[in-house]
């Protein structure tokens, strides 16, 4: 138990790290975070399943310039560790609710983050107008080390929440189902807003449309 | 020289690592430009170096993926000795262009697509097969094009708009709107079948009633509310409604 929290508050803070500071690998997708933190903690398939409704919410996103979005992939390591377990669609529509909650934490955590990292280049004006090459790199270091602090206690707090919800389920099996039901249609129409938003009006749109046909055909011929 | 570019490259990843408000990711810029300017005349004690990082901490703003670009190109106007305020306008003329193109083949291309691949192999092969096919398929193009564009900053110098506009990058951009449109669009489909495969006929109808609603809500009644505030209204109002039956 001990092993998989230490695990899952690893695979959390790396998951933190990639969004912004490091990479951008996009391993903070949720559909990818959710997954391998289902798999950590035994239940791949629930993981995959939160992780999936997270994305279509995250479909709308657009991490332009200084622009705040929602940590959708600490969002889904709590959604993964909250779904883990539960048969079927008991575990989904609440661990999605967990998960949405802490995505919100996670974009309060980078305001914060960023209003440190501000603090702190200003409060070194002078070494950094000097170009002093020491003060850039440990300025570096320090908004890496924020960041990765933001995304273990995001992380903790979710884990936390999760470990909560388990003991405490807030609704019956019945409430979990509709949950599940209503989290899942909520999360296919804010899917296709985020991609007809991404297509715009013009030929792009068309092709979105036809996308979306080719789906069906496909769901009806399989 | 290619120690130099690799341990550029490298500090690229890093380059929003202290993202602020007042510099964006200058400090990042300076980060990442530092291994190409220790050549320039006098080491790193001259005072080309000097005055070099001086300009590299200022303000800058680019796309993460394509801000290898200005650190290559920056870097070769200072080897190649413009006076500083070419260099500064050369960085300020490069914000606008890096961050339009970036944002047009990256999150509005490139990721769609990559995602839409990995929600679709997700539901119809394996969860693994899913988040490998989406990673492989993003990563290939965005490492490329990281290492392209050092490259082609270093290459090019104050030229580098020649690159911006040459055809691979254009073609590029004029095909990956339609590919990422059609492949959100093929997967939501997909999805919704996986998500709901074990529902009954009447509770699958219920979901897509859901989702018709959250169309219109989303796109049309409050466009400017946000996903995230949606789905924590959906949540809360389910969980209410879920608490009370």
């Amino acid at each position: 138990m001990i092993e998989t929290l230490a695990w899952l508050l690893l695979w959390g803070t790396v998951v933190g790290l990639d969004l912004v500071s490091v990479g951008q690998v996009m391993i903070a997708r949720p559909l990818v975070a959710g997954t391998v933190a289902g798999a950590i903690a035994g239940d791949p398939v629930g993981g995959a399943t939160v992780g999936a409704v997270l994305e279509l919410f995250a479909l709308d996103v657009l991490p332009v310039g200084a622009a705040r979005y929602p940590d959708y992939g600490l969002g889904a390591v709590a959604a993964a560790a909250t779904a883990a377990g539960a048969p079927g669609a008991l575990g989904t529509g609440i661990g999605v609710c967990v998960g949405l909650a802490v995505a919100y934490l996670g974009e309060l955590g980078i305001r914060a983050v960023r209003g440190l990292n501000t603090a702190d280049v200003r409060y070194r004006r002078e070494a950094l107008d000097a170009g002093d090459a020491a003060v850039v790199r440990a300025t570096q270091m320090r908004g890496l080390l924020r960041d990765a602090l933001r995304s273990a206690v995001v992380t903790v707090l979710g884990l936390a929440i999760a470990a909560l919800v388990y003991r405490w389920p807030p609704v019956t099996v019945q409430g979990a189902v509709l949950v599940t039901i209503v989290l899942i249609g909520a999360a296919l129409g804010a899917g296709a807003t985020g991609g007809m938003r991404l297509s715009g009006r013009g030929l792009h749109l068309r092709w979105f449309v036809l996308g979306v046909a080719a789906g069906v055909v496909w769901v009806i011929v399989t | 020289m290619n120690l130099r570019i690799a341990s550029a490259l490298w500090r690229t990843l890093l380059f929003q690592a202290s993202w602020n408000y007042d510099r964006l990711v200058g400090v990042g810029m300076a980060h990442a430009s530092e291994p190409l300017l220790r050549d320039l005349p006098g080491g790193r004690t001259g005072e080309p170096y000097r005055e070099a990082m001086c300009r590299a901490t200022e303000f800058f703003n680019a796309h993460p993926y394509l801000g290898g670009m200005a650190v290559g190109a920056v870097a070769r106007a200072e080897h190649d000795g413009l006076p500083g305020e070419q260099v500064r306008r050369l960085r300020h003329a490069l914000i606008g262009p890096l961050g339009s193109v970036g944002d047009r083949l990256f999150w509005a291309g490139v990721l769609p697509a990559a995602v839409g691949l990995g929600l679709v192999v997700t539901a119809t092969v394996s969860p693994l097969a899913g988040i490998v096919s989406f990673l492989v398929a993003y990563n290939a193009v965005h490492l490329a094009i990281r290492v392209w564009g050092l490259r082609a900053g270093w290459r090019s110098g104050p030229a580098i708009a020649q690159e911006l506009t040459a055809g691979s990058i254009q073609q590029g951009l004029r095909v990956v709107g339609p590919i990422a449109a059609i492949a959100v669009g093929f997967a939501l489909p997909v999805v919704a079948e996986w998500l709901a495969e074990e529902f009954q006929m009447r509770t699958r109808l219920s979901i897509g009633l859901v989702a018709a609603l959250a169309i219109v809500f989303s796109r049309w009644i409050v466009p400017t509310f946000g996903t995230l505030r949606f789905g924590l209204a959906a949540a809360g109002f389910a969980l209410v409604v879920g608490w009370l039956s």
